[in-house]
């Protein structure tokens, strides 16, 4: 129970948001105001990033450059934008890590037959893809109903 | 001689640990944007995992003096150079990177 709530709160991270995004097309502003549209090859924790296929803005929005990749160091950035399907890709991790608390790291789910608390685990793989599946099926209907409204 | 072979110890002890690993840089132009706006290209001769860089016949893009977010084409030769991790905001390869025009559509009426 408490690693349900671990991997709650861990995948709500920005960081880990940031993660999941990888292999994603996102925009990143800097505090210059320069601004780099690219898709995401990998980041780490101090949100140094990588970035592949960048356009690059200016602050005053006028002058644009392309480059095959590029580094950014964390500290200079002020936002990222990523796309929503992110987000969706977060909870799908999410609700993954729910149904199998203890997947990753802390021994496997089997090493815990003995616990009243995990109830059907033998059962608890096939339970996890249908709901997953169904989730899948519920963001379909949200996406098409609007997205983010801006 | 001595000093490449120097450069050669200090990419290998470059780490995996960066996000991005300079080592096929190396010997590359690479341009760097520096923390206060400086504008710097060169190339790479040497990195470590603080990312301190070691640029070679780096030649910097002076700024406009009335608008210093806006780099002109004037230039300044630096020749070799040691960049400070900690300055260095953006790093990119020069081969590849040019000027275009807009790519963004401009939505209509949006």
């Amino acid at each position: 129970m408490i690693f349900c709530l671990v991997y709650y709160l861990v995948l709500q991270l920005p960081l880990s948001l940031l993660k999941t995004a990888q292999g994603h097309p996102m925009l990143v502003e800097l505090k210059n105001g320069e601004t780099y549209n690219g898709h995401l090859v990998n980041c780490d924790t101090w949100m140094n990033i990588h970035l592949r296929e960048v356009i690059c803005t200016s602050k005053d929005g006028d002058r644009f450059w392309r480059m095959p990749e590029c580094y950014i160091r964390g500290n200079t950035i002020k936002y990222l934008r990523v796309p929503d399907e992110v987000i969706d890709k977060v909870q799908e991790e999410k609700s993954r890590s729910d149904r199998r608390p203890p997947g990753v790291g802390r021994g496997r789910g089997r090493g815990r037959e003995d616990s009243s608390k995990a109830k059907g685990i033998g059962r608890s793989m096939d339970d996890g893809a249908a709901k997953s599946t169904g989730g899948g099926r519920g963001r379909g209907g949200n996406r098409a109903g609007g997205g983010r409204g801006r | 001689m001595g000093a490449q072979t120097r450069f050669k110890s200090s990419v290998q002890s470059g780490r995996k640990e960066t996000v991005l690993d300079l080592a096929k840089f190396v010997d590359k132009g690479v341009q760097v944007k520096l923390t206060g706006g400086r504008q710097v290209t060169g190339t790479l001769k040497g990195y470590d995992q603080l990312l301190n860089l070691v640029l070679d016949e780096a030649t910097e893009f002076l700024r406009d003096p009335e608008d210093p977010l806006k780099t002109t084409d004037q230039t300044r030769r630096l020749g070799l150079i040691v960049c400070r991790g900690t300055a260095v905001m953006l790093v990119s390869p020069t081969e590849g990177t040019d000027e275009i025009a807009n790519p963004f559509v401009q939505p209509d009426g949006a």
